[in-house]
This record gives structure tokens, C-alpha cells and sequence, in this order.
């Protein structure tokens, strides 16, 4: 970070341009969890054409900024979402769609649904709705690049900061009863 | 209906035939429906019928050849609740045995495929079962796990 | 007189690298006129790659991930040097032709190894793609540039763009053959559908750049950008004249050629988005069945009606 520090150019100004770029240029992961996918379609091509805001879909999350969850969230998927989450590369983002994640939605007593996204991963956006319209979806990409260009979309350095919370959590859900087991 | 003349007894059911049998039975009337006409199979499913205390199986079959659907049914009682495995008869019975033992806790003997299936490290009673309290299980799991406590100051 | 030419051929590639980056962002648009879409802004390859470049953390493989980036990116720049930009030579001699053969398959084998380290298995189905792939278009390619060399009587490009001042080599009968077989060389050297197998995002996870992300994937990016420029110059020198449309030595003269030779690559480029947009893609035995079959033909076919020509 040598250079950056105040040699050649404030580290804050370095941080802005980084900003600016990212803001212009969101990747997409390709991976889709729940009903949600079937937004995704009109929103990439002609209809609604995602790409003049220089977004695209990624194919693996090494490459991508944004994680798109896409409704539903099993146990099972969680898990590799956490997965995908962390190969993605700082500064990565996290919209979630519906109201599954944010409060279980219909599967509010399921088995087998993770109710509360929130506990598990930062979010940044939320887009309301069961699903929402790809308009909806439209405008949760501009608000994220709205708090992006703020710098106010810092989910991932929450995560960085209390990683132990999300981890327990993370474990609390895979392996609820196993632990009850163990525990009796 | 060709169904119900093939085996001789059953009834039709909203356009269906609709045929009654016991765990005995049922694979010497699915093989002989397999053997007239009615090759595709196309679902096993389970109803836990908790007030008689009994699950019922059906097996539906369809026949491309009388355009006609068929159900067979099989009442098995609901404590260690056993079944033969027909996966001689149609292959693909193998994976809705799986499903159904691992949602129901049927046991199907033949199958030696019965292994952990959609649900990962499940220990409890199979879900589906009528007397699985969904609700209470979602609380007492996911309702326990803490919120992520976040410190007051703003600058992360 | 050597910091000069330093300077000369640093100022070269650079240009070559922003023109490169400059047409993956018109590529993006045109393919997304063809969609019927608006597309991205054409500036849009910059911010790619300044945003990767930007990223705040990095995965790193190991030092060979980390050098085989800079192994690929030199050798493209090696072979931008070799090539004639709009009929300035800046390191161009006798025999050079067979040179820029070797060079063009060092950025693949860089790629290939950085692939290899990341240990991907998606890449190394990738490379091993990218490689037979390579073997494929070369074949077809290698004919009709010796079909070229036979009818100029010379194995160095410079000079082949020398002597097609008075007609480019396009407008010879048998090199509309050669020009076409080369172009769908071209094609599967620029990585373009039909020939995109190596690099097809849904089947493979884009293959070798699987395991690509932050500044390795821009470093990557500027490197694909080169070869944009360098394959599609390769073709503008070879047949088309390499834009030289002026030879009195001005200033003038200078300007004007560069400007035709952007103007070629550019057409050259569309030429291979239009054809990509429009073909789904080739498993990769079709693509070698095609490349060694019916393409090698045709070249075969130009390569002897030229040697005809010369000889009678
Ligand atoms: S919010 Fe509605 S549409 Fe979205 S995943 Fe949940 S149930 Fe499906």
C-alpha cells in the first residue's frame, strides 16, 4: 500500500477511484438459489438490458463482485453460499430478493429455510416482493451502486470485522442438531 | 377400464382407476399391469393418514397404449412402517423410495440405496411425517440463532 | 539512439494495449447492437480493468500463477513488435515470419501454465481445450502463409507489406481463398465463437480463467486486449496491405497509414464479433475436424494454385 499512502495520491482518493470503477462495473455470480432466477432472464437481455450499466453475469465467483440470492435459502444451499461468498475477492457485494431471506417469507416455518439471511451473510440490498419485477431488480442494482459510490456498501468488511459471529452462526445452523446431540 | 378388467377388482376415480391391494399383492398386479400395456411409471407417493394411523403408498402407472391412468394403493401401518422394493419391475422406483424414506421413514426392503438423500445431517423424524411439528422446529432452530451484534461506532 | 527506440516501442505497445482494451468495449457494444440491446458504454473496458485492478484482496497460486501472466503478456508484446503497425517497423528482419509462428504460441503456453497452477479442474479441461485448439488453427494458417511467402518470395511480413503496395494480397484470386481460410483462423486464435470451447463460461466456468480474480484477471484482460491487436494486425499485414496506403515518408504519410490501419483492424475485428454473435459453438473434435479438413483444404487448394502462378 506504499505507494498509496500519501506518496503519489491519498489512500481516500485511491479509495474513491476504486469506487467510481466498481460502481460501473459489477459482476454477477452466476448462482441462483430460488424462485428469483426467473427474474434474472429479462433483466440481462434486450427487455431490460442489465449491461449498459456494465453488469454481467460471471461464471465462477473468483471473478464476480456481486452475489445475487435469488429467494430461498436451505440449509443445504447456505452452505454453499458461505462457500461462494468467501472465494469471491473484496469488495463484493450481497443483494438478496424476496422475502425469503429477509424474513422467511412463505417458508416462515419450514423445516428446512433459513429464515433470517441477515445472520448468516452481510446484506447490502434488499429487493421487496414475492418475486419482485425485474424492475424491482433494476432498481436494487441502482441503489447499490448509489451506496457504493457513498461508501456506504460495506457488508464485506462487516463481515471481515465479525467474522466469529457469522462463523458460529453459520455453524449453528448446519449442524443444529448434531450439536443438540452432543450437547444432551 | 382396461385397468380394472386386467386385475378384476378397484374402481374408477374421477377418470382414474383406482385400485386397492396389501403389500402382498402389489407386485405380482404392478408386474402384470408392467406386462399389459401399462410401462410408464410415473410416481410413487406417500399420504400419512394419522387419524387411521396408517400411511398409504400409491403407485401410479400410465399406459401410453389405453390412455389411461392407474393408481395402486397400498395401506402400510404408521409405527416401522415396511415395504418390498420394486426396483426390478422400473429402475427408477429406486429414487422415489429414497425420497419417501427419507421424508417418511418408510423402509423398503430390496432397496439398498435408502441413504441420506436431499436432507444433509438431519437426525430428527422424518419431516413429512403429519406429527413433525414444522413450526416449532423452525423456532427452536433458526429462532435461536443471535443476531449479528454490531458495534456503535459508524466507521468500520 | 537505443533510449529512443526504447521509447518508440514502449510508446507502441502502449498503444497497442489501449487500442485493444478500447475494442473490447466496442466489441461488447456491437455485440449487443446485434442483440438489440443499448450495451455498454465503449469506454467500458477501462473501467473493467481498472476496477479489477483496484480490488482490495487477491488469491494468489503460487509464483508460477503469478509469472506465467507476465510470460503471456510478453509474449504477445513480443509479437506486436514484430508486426508492421500501419507500415512502421520497429523490430522487424529476415525471416521474421516464422518467428512471430513461435512467438504466438507463447502467450498460449503462459496461459496454459498459469491455468495448471491454479489447479482448477475446469482449467485444466480449458487449457487442454485451448491447446488442441491451437494445434488445430495453426495447421490451415501455416499454409497459407507459406502460399504468401512463396508468391512474395520473402519470409519477412515486413516485406510482404512492402510489396503489396501496388495491390494487396487480397485482390490476388487465390488469396481470397487464403485470406478467408485465415480468417477463421483468426477466429479460433481470438477465442470466438464457433471456436469459444476453451473459454465457454456455462460448460467449463470459462475454462482457464476459472480461477482468475482481482488484479491477476486484469492483468489477464490487458493481455487478451493484445492479442486482439496483434492477430487482427497479423491479418491486416498479411493481406490487406497492412493499411500502408501512403509511402513518401511524411509526416503525413505517418498519419494516414496509422489511421487505415486502425480502421482495418477495426473492419477485421467486426468481421469475427459478427461472425461470433451469429454461431452457437463447436464441440472441439468439430472444430479440429473442420480446421484440419475442410480449411486445410482450402488452403492446400491456394497454396498450389499460387505455386502454379508462380512458376508459369
Ligand atoms: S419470496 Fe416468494 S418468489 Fe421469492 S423465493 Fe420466496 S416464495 Fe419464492
Amino acid at each position: 500500500m506504499g505507494l498509496f499512502d500519501g506518496d503519489i495520491m491519498k489512500y481516500e482518493d485511491w479509495n474513491k477511484i476504486s469506487r467510481i470503477a466498481s460502481r460501473k462495473s459489477l459482476w454477477m455470480v452466476h448462482f441462483c438459489t430460488g424462485c428469483g432466477a426467473i427474474e434474472l432472464p429479462p433483466v440481462m437481455t434486450s427487455r431490460y438490458d442489465m449491461e449498459r450499466f456494465g453488469m454481467g453475469p460471471m461464471a465462477t465467483p473468483r471473478q464476480a463482485d456481486v452475489l445475487l440470492i435469488t429467494g430461498y435459502l436451505t440449509v443445504k444451499t447456505l452452505k454453499r453460499v458461505v462457500n461462494v461468498y468467501e472465494q469471491m475477492q473484496s469488495p463484493k457485494y450481497v443483494i438478496s430478493f424476496g422475502s425469503c431471506p429477509i424474513n422467511g417469507g412463505m417458508y416462515w416455518d419450514s423445516y428446512n429455510t433459513v429464515k433470517r439471511l441477515d445472520r448468516y451473510l452481510p446484506v447490502d440490498v434488499y429487493v421487496g416482493g414475492c418475486m419482485p419485477r425485474p424492475e424491482g431488480v433494476m432498481n436494487a442494482f441502482l441503489e447499490l451502486m448509489k451506496l457504493i459510490d457513498e461508501g456506504k456498501a460495506r457488508g464485506w468488511e462487516k463481515y471481515q470485522k465479525y467474522y466469529e459471529q457469522y462463523k458460529r452462526n453459520q455453524k449453528m445452523a448446519f449442524n443444529f442438531e448434531r450439536e443438540k446431540d452432543e450437547g444432551a | 377400464m382396461k385397468a380394472l378388467e386386467l386385475i378384476g377388482k378397484g374402481e374408477e376415480m374421477h377418470g382414474r382407476a383406482y385400485i386397492k391391494s396389501d403389500k402382498e399383492e402389489a407386485s405380482s398386479i404392478i408386474k402384470k399391469l408392467k406386462e399389459n400395456g401399462f410401462d410408464h411409471f410415473v410416481m410413487l407417493s406417500c399420504v400419512d393418514w394419522i387419524d387411521n394411523n396408517e400411511f398409504e403408498l400409491v403407485y401410479h402407472l400410465w399406459s401410453y397404449e389405453h390412455k389411461e391412468h392407474v393408481m395402486v394403493s397400498i395401506i402400510l401401518p404408521r409405527d416401522n412402517p415396511s415395504m418390498s422394493s420394486m426396483h426390478e419391475l422400473f429402475p427408477q422406483i429406486e429414487t422415489y423410495e429414497r425420497e419417501i424414506h427419507e421424508m417418511y421413514g418408510v423402509d423398503f426392503e430390496g432397496n439398498n440405496r435408502l441413504t441420506p438423500f436431499m436432507l444433509e445431517g438431519w437426525h430428527d423424524m422424518p419431516p413429512m411425517r403429519k406429527d413433525f411439528d414444522s413450526k416449532k422446529f423452525a423456532e427452536d432452530v433458526f429462532d435461536s440463532i443471535p443476531e449479528i451484534k454490531e458495534e456503535e461506532d459508524e466507521g468500520i | 539512439m537505443v533510449v529512443e527506440k526504447i521509447a518508440v516501442i514502449a510508446l507502441y505497445t502502449t498503444i497497442a494495449m489501449f487500442v485493444g482494451i478500447l475494442f473490447m468495449g466496442v466489441g461488447r457494444k456491437i455485440v449487443a447492437r446485434v442483440h438489440n440491446r443499448v450495451g455498454p458504454p465503449v469506454y467500458q473496458g477501462f473501467i473493467d480493468i481498472a476496477k479489477l485492478l483496484t480490488k482490495k484482496t487477491n488469491i494468489s497460486h503460487g509464483w508460477i500463477y503469478d509469472l506465467a501472466l507476465l510470460f503471456s503478456m510478453t509474449g504477445i508484446m513480443l509479437t506486436i513488435l514484430f508486426l508492421p503497425i500501419g507500415g512502421v517497423k520497429l523490430l522487424s528482419m529476415e525471416g521474421d515470419a516464422f518467428l512471430v509462428l513461435y512467438l504466438l504460441a507463447i502467450p498460449a503456453l503462459g496461459f496454459a501454465l498459469g491455468a495448471g497452477a491454479s489447479g482448477n479442474p475446469n482449467a485444466a479441461i480449458g487449457v487442454m481445450r485451448a491447446l488442441v485448439m491451437m494445434l488445430s488453427y495453426e495447421l490451415p494458417f501455416v499454409i497459407t502463409l507459406i502460399a504468401l511467402m512463396i508468391y512474395y518470395d520473402t519470409s519477412s511480413i515486413a516485406q510482404i507489406v512492402e510489396m503489396q503496395h501496388a495491390k494487396w494480397a487480397i485482390m490476388i484470386p487465390p488469396f481470397v481463398l487464403a485470406a478467408a481460410v485465415a480468417d477463421m483462423a483468426l477466429q479460433g486464435m481470438l477465442m470466438e465463437a464457433p471456436f469459444d470451447i476453451p473459454t465457454a463460461p456455462h460448460e467449463i466456468a470459462s475454462g482457464p480463467m476459472a480461477e482468475f480474480g482481482g488484479k491477476h484477471l486484469g492483468a489477464l484482460m490487458i493481455y487478451k486486449a493484445g492479442t486482439i491487436v496483434a492477430y487482427t494486425t497479423l491479418f491486416v499485414d498479411l493481406f490487406l496491405g497492412g493499411g500502408v496506403v501512403m509511402h513518401d515518408g511524411s509526416v503525413l504519410a505517418y498519419l494516414a497509414n496509422f489511421a487505415v490501419w486502425f480502421i482495418l483492424i477495426f473492419l477485421v475485428f467486426t468481421l469475427s464479433l459478427l461472425i461470433n454473435t451469429s454461431f452457437p459453438r463447436f464441440r472441439i473434435e468439430q472444430a479440429f475436424k473442420f480446421y484440419w479438413k475442410y480449411e486445410a483444404l482450402l488452403a492446400f487448394i491456394s497454396l498450389i494454385w499460387v505455386y502454379l502462378m508462380v512458376i508459369s
